[in-house]
């Protein structure tokens, strides 16, 4: 196990508690008909090396899907989105290659690939994954104005804490 | 073994995102109530809408059978009605009260193919020799008559529709008894013109137009259509009369030959008389 794994384990388990314990606290307090989520851990799949098998990502964010999950107490919502995410990530990589591509030694980072690239890159991934949270959550075709509604709040408390956190701590891994 | 490895590396990413989601949305409904109602829901509707389709066609073929039998009753009555029998009641200087032989009987048909288009029109119903069908037997439906068998096979016979330019068929005027010949003229499939009425008959819009019963093809009384414009041109002895059927022939579906019994007797008289 080489220091990049650990960095990404420990990562991993460092958005998970900041999620459950303390985004978690500060989303409640506007509950109500609009409800507004702050939601920071698919960073954790945003940043995963980009020569990481497919199938481990999916099974990391079906995990951290399934441990965020239970601090919310809604058992398969989480875990369904992510693995979304995670499952379109290369996608949405493929489509942002810069001219002469990626190396594939490297995370798609802020450090690696520049800011302009990087926060286009993880705002569609946020965007994305807001909105299959809010789909699976509301579950049905019918809430379709609901949930583009949550989706659309959601996105920019979100966005502002991940570009918060990567200007703060500067993944280079 | 092998190839299930092959399969594995090839659509790993694919197989453990179907496995993953599937997990999920398992979950979801498994423990989350609000979802698990919309699933148990939106699951009732899928099979309540199925069912409803499932029992859409049950009914259908059911209905098909209901209509055969909808056909023989109607045919029983037809049969008991009076036009429809031989009066015996008048023999010499006795009466016989409510004492009739049966006269028409009838075949319940299907119409196969039909036209309306041309000027010439026929239709193919589905009885033929077999069902004891022969030609110059008439044909009506429940809304009026359709026309007159030609051809005959086993299984099969073409009419000649009321809407063909030969077409000629007695009908008179309800009420007054005056007769002519109900013809067609192509065009309209809802018009026909009563030909050779005379001029001293009274005929008003409005009054209805029934077979007449002297052609031994059709029984005396079924309804056909309304005087729709009655006429005389300067000069003419005879009205010139347009009728508007009662029967949508463009839409007929379920007929009845009729089959007269005493047709063969005048067949004799009309022998006996040439």
């Amino acid at each position: 196990m080489n220091n990049a794994t650990l960095i990404h384990i420990t990562r991993f388990f460092a958005f998970l508690i900041f999620q459950v314990l303390i985004l978690k606290r500060l989303s409640v307090g506007w509950e109500g008909p609009v409800f507004i989520n702050i939601i920071l851990y698919p960073l954790f799949i945003i940043l995963l090396p980009l020569r990481t098998p497919r199938v481990l990502i999916l099974i990391a964010a079906f995990a951290m899907g399934i441990l965020v999950d239970m601090g919310y107490d809604s058992l398969g919502v989480h875990a369904g989105a992510s693995v979304l995410t995670a499952y379109i990530r290369p996608w949405i990589l493929a489509w942002l290659a810069p001219r002469d591509g990626y190396n594939v030694n490297y995370s798609p980072n802020l450090e690696r690939l520049g800011s302009r690239w990087f926060f286009r890159y993880a705002s569609i991934m946020m965007a994305l994954h807001l909105l299959f949270y809010y789909s699976l959550d509301a579950f049905s075709p019918v809430f379709i104005g609901d949930i583009l509604l949550k989706t659309l709040l959601s996105f920019p408390l979100s966005m502002i804490f991940v570009i918060i956190v990567t200007l703060i701590f500067k993944p280079k891994e | 073994m092998r190839g299930l490895l092959q399969l594995f590396a090839a659509y790993g990413g694919f197989l453990a995102f179907v496995l993953l989601e599937g997990i999920s949305l398992v979950l979801i409904v498994q423990f989350n109530h609000r979802q698990k109602e919309i699933f148990d829901n939106s699951l009732g509707l899928a099979i309540a809408a199925a069912e409803r389709k499932i029992d859409y066609v049950t009914e259908y073929y059911g209905l098909k059978e209901e209509v055969i039998k909808l056909q023989a009753k109607n045919i029983r009555l037809m049969e008991e009605a009076d036009n429809a029998r031989y009066n015996t009641s008048v023999f010499r200087d006795s009466m016989r009260p409510d004492s009739t032989e049966p006269m028409f009987t009838f075949i319940g048909a299907n119409v196969v193919s039909n036209s309306i288009i041309s000027d010439n029109n026929s239709l193919r119903l589905d009885k033929g020799k077999l069902d004891s069908v022969q030609s110059h037997m008439g044909v009506i439906s429940d809304d009026g008559i359709v026309g007159i068998v030609r051809e005959t096979t086993g299984h099969f016979c073409r009419v000649m529709s009321i809407l063909h330019s030969q077409s000629r068929i007695k009908a008179s005027i309800k009420g007054s008894d005056y007769f002519g010949t109900l013809t067609w003229k192509g065009g309209d499939p809802m018009r026909m013109q009563l030909e050779a009425v005379p001029k001293h008959a009274v005929v008003k819009k409005g009054d209805i137009v029934q077979t007449s019963g002297y052609s031994q093809v059709f029984p005396k009384g079924i309804l056909i259509g309304k005087v729709e414009s009655a006429r005389i041109e300067p000069g003419d002895n005879f009205y010139t009369i347009t009728v508007k059927l009662f029967n949508d022939l463009s839409k007929v579906q379920y007929v009845y030959i009729i089959d007269n019994l005493m047709r063969k007797e005048h067949e004799e008289l009309d022998r006996a008389g040439e």
